[in-house]
């Protein structure tokens, strides 16, 4: 397969295809199995800093379990393991033995695609990260609450009842208090499983926008099924079909211009 | 109108058909047998609230009072004047008290007392001779001479029975080889009688029978004279023996008698009528049957007056374990039923946590659930004879709250375990996920987003099913319940940790008690039911309130 990563160069407006020794995150020849199904082939790609990387691609395609990788969410699964290739952030490889899983997912946040806050207060949910890791100081916890609640711009929603029950919230503005949560432990990724699947339109924009503006700060990686969010929040996109990475590329190019047959078939709403 | 011409006007017209009958006929059925199960409960209730209130509302108060807060107690049916009145046994003794002082008093005031009491005295004086060094020496001598005088007669008698033992054979109708076995009973049976008449020194003739039995056991000619003069030197100690209790006796009866002189009243008469009646066998085993029989006699001549006036006749029908209340038992099954839960709850939410949380999917954890399957399977009177054999006898625990509480936790564990996980087992993943997504080690996950959730569960289940197994009476019938004890579980203790280690009284054993195992009559029926009612009003009481504490949990924590 030919290496994803030998794009041409940029179309998208303001967008740069970024030199791969700099990459974040980034991936080589993965396989990855449960037991003894694997679900991803070879895959190899970078995911470089202050992007926004939407993985695309129909259900079952290995996207969410690559996604699950770069945090170890799949140390869960009975039976799951790679087979072979690496995943490294900033260089250093996630199956290393020195690398404490703890450490990771405090630099690697994830948003899941329900909206799971705890059955506890907005303020609690937001502190929750911090408290855990054994901060006491309720000033520094109040400054960093009210500072996660502003990045995920619910802070005007929310300031007056920060101690009522976070199922009293909407379903867009759950969700973005799972962002803020996220938020509040200082990640420097933040890897979104299909974060709007279970919200109405106007919720959906609500958080495109969020993770839009979260972009300078963090490295953010996006599932989705949705292809025009993915169009809409991307600077590029990666489309997976049967485990297999097909294309990754800059998210105009693959909207406008795919160069491979399955991406196009897929964009143009052929299957999936 | 013809069938036809309807059916073609109507197209939907009713149908006869099997499905049609089918229907109305599992109908009837399904609801019939919903409204016996109603009508059962509800005759289950009624028939215990019924016949328990009779015993819960019962005399003058709205609430029988001491049926809740006395132990049980025997039932005096007696009769006060024409009324017949029914009295446990405390208020039956204390009326029965109160009774005999007014006659008491009737007699103190009366004109014979003064006459009776120094009649009494008169017959002190003339028994404290007895005690008197003079009296003591002499009985002594006496003793001693009388004594001699008839064991001499028995062993030359005993002697000549071994001398010819051919006469003695034919005299007694015996085979010759019997004769020796013969004599050693009639010696043995001698010293048998012997100890039963002399009070205070029976000890002394046992250790001397015991200590010559070699030779008793086969008496001859020359071995008789061997035991006559072990015998004789026996009765050269026995005296001092006697004397010494005999100064014991008269001092005890000295110092009740001046405590009566000083207050008059029937307690230290009766006290004294005691140390009396107490000294009589001992006076007979030192004096002889009939030493000082005159001064004994006019001795109870004179308690006599007194006696009378302390005798009551109140009559009355006694029932066992019909009267007084239950307040033990509410307390001892209170006691069993918290240290039960505890125990059982503790032991159960680690093991649930275990197996919800940590425990991977395999042989171990399969062998597990099947144990724990097999246990709740188990019926509670093995869990009644596992507790016995392993707390009461094993690790000596004896029949203690300590063992109760154990069998009752480890029978009630399968309910605790299985709710637990289930509760665990039903917190949404993404709690987890999102936890650990944050940086959460495993355990601080399950402590932080886990537990706090499932606890209204995990309680609300756990508590009911200890609830319900606290009522089981198989597993403390052998490991925690007593019959009766008066004492309540604070009392009487020696050192704090006594408090495990003893016995408790509890509603459904009671129950059983009262209703098995002592004889019925027309008034146990309303123990039975008004321990069942009390018993009834708790365990829904313990129930409600577990249910109170889940609503509100669940108030705090839903999602």
């Amino acid at each position: 397969m030919q290496s994803v990563n030998d794009q041409k160069a940029p179309e998208r407006e303001g967008a740069t295809e970024p030199e791969p020794k700099n990459a974040t995150i980034s991936i080589r020849n993965l396989d990855f199995l449960y037991g003894e199904n694997q679900v991803l082939h070879d895959v190899s790609l970078d995911i470089f800093p202050n992007e926004v990387m939407a993985f695309i691609g129909p259900s079952g395609c290995g996207k969410s379990t690559l996604l699950r990788c770069f945090n170890r969410m799949n140390d869960l699964v009975e039976g799951a393991k790679i087979g072979k290739g690496s995943i490294e952030i900033h260089g250093t490889d996630l199956q290393d033995q020195s690398v404490d899983v703890i450490e990771l997912r405090k630099k690697v946040g994830m948003v899941f695609q329900k909206s799971n806050p705890f059955p506890k207060s907005i303020y609690q949910n937001v502190a929750y990260g911090l408290q855990i890791q054994g901060l006491k100081s309720k000033k520094i916890i109040d400054e960093k609450v009210e500072e996660s609640l502003r990045k995920a711009a619910l802070w005007e929603e929310v300031k007056d009842r920060l101690n009522e029950n976070a199922y009293g919230l909407s379903g867009g503005q759950q969700q973005r208090l799972c962002i803020a949560r996220t938020l509040a432990v200082e990640p420097e990724i933040i890897l979104m499983d299909e974060p709007c699947s279970a919200l109405d339109p106007v919720a959906t924009g609500r958080v495109e926008e969020l993770i839009f503006g979260l972009k300078a700060e963090y490295t953010i990686v996006v599932v989705t099924h949705n292809m025009q969010q993915a169009g809409r929040v991307s600077d590029r996109t990666a489309f997976f079909y049967l485990g297999k990475l097909i294309e990754c590329d800059l998210t105009k190019k693959i909207f406008l211009n795919p160069s491979k047959k399955e991406t196009e078939d897929y964009i143009s709403g052929k299957f999936g | 109108m013809k069938p036809n011409d309807q059916d073609k006007k109507n197209p939907f017209v009713r149908r006869f058909s099997h499905e049609r009958i089918q229907e109305t006929i599992m109908f009837g059925i399904l609801r019939s047998m919903t409204f016996f199960v109603l009508f059962c409960a509800a005759f289950l209730f009624w028939d215990i609230l019924s016949k328990g209130s009779t015993k819960i509302f019962e005399g003058d108060g709205l609430i029988n009072w001491e049926f809740l807060t006395e132990d049980p107690q025997t039932l005096h049916v007696t009769k006060d004047g024409e009324t017949e009145i029914k009295l446990s046994s405390k208020k039956y003794y204390k009326l029965k008290d109160e009774k005999m002082l007014q006659k008491w008093n009737a007699f103190k005031q009366g004109p014979d007392y003064d006459a009776a009491l120094e009649r009494l005295n008169l017959g002190i004086k003339a028994i404290r001779k007895e005690w008197t060094e003079d009296g003591l020496q002499k009985a002594k001598v006496e003793f001693i001479a009388r004594e001699r005088e008839s064991s001499l007669g028995k062993f030359s008698f005993w002697k000549e029975l071994a001398t010819d033992p051919q006469t003695t054979a034919s005299d007694f109708e015996l085979e010759i080889e019997k004769v020796p076995e013969t004599i050693s009973q009639f010696i043995l049976g001698h010293l048998e009688r012997e100890s039963g008449r002399l009070a205070e020194v029976e000890g002394e003739i046992r250790n001397f029978r015991a200590r010559q039995y070699p030779l008793i056991e086969n008496p001859t000619e020359a071995s008789i004279p061997k035991i006559e003069s072990a015998y004789l030197d026996l009765l050269e100690e026995l005296p001092t023996l006697l004397t010494e209790a005999t100064t014991n006796f008269g001092r005890e009866i000295q110092t009740n008698y001046s405590s009566f002189i000083k207050t008059g009243g029937p307690k230290a008469f009766a006290n004294l009528a005691e140390a009396i009646e107490a000294y009589g066998p001992i006076r007979q085993s030192l004096l002889g049957k009939n030493g000082g029989q005159e001064a004994w006699d006019e001795m109870q001549a004179c308690l006599a007056p007194f006696r009378q006036s302390m005798e009551i006749t109140l009559p009355s029908k006694d029932y066992a374990y019909s009267g007084g209340g239950i307040f033990p038992a509410i307390i001892g099954t209170l006691l069993l039923v918290l240290g039960a839960m505890l125990i059982a709850i503790v032991l159960g939410v680690f093991c649930a946590i275990f197996l919800a949380e940590y425990g991977k999917p395999g042989k171990f954890l399969s062998l597990v659930r099947l144990a724990i399957l097999n246990l709740a399977g188990v019926p509670s009177i093995i869990f009644g004879l596992f507790g016995f054999g392993l707390f009461v006898i094993f690790l000596d625990w004896n029949v203690s709250l300590l063992a109760g509480w154990f069998t009752l936790a480890f029978m009630v564990l399968p309910i605790v375990i299985t709710a637990s996980e289930e509760a665990l087992r039903s917190i949404p993943q993404g709690f987890r996920e999102s936890s650990l997504a944050l940086g959460a080690t495993k355990w601080t996950m399950i402590r932080t987003s886990v537990i706090p959730y499932a606890m209204p569960g995990i309680l609300t289940s756990s508590i009911l099913g200890v609830a319900r197994a606290a009522g089981e009476t198989a597993p403390i019938m052998f490991t925690a319940a007593y019959a009766k004890r008066s004492e309540l579980p604070w009392e009487g203790l020696e050192h704090w940790t006594d408090f495990f280690f003893q016995g408790v009284m509890a509603l459904p054993y009671h129950i059983y008690v009262v209703s098995a195992k002592i004889p019925q009559n027309e008034y146990t029926q309303d123990m039975q039911y008004g321990t069942a009612f009390v018993f009834l009003v708790l365990v829904l009481g313990i129930a409600s309130l577990s249910i109170v504490l889940r609503n509100r949990l669940r108030k705090k924590y839903h999602w």
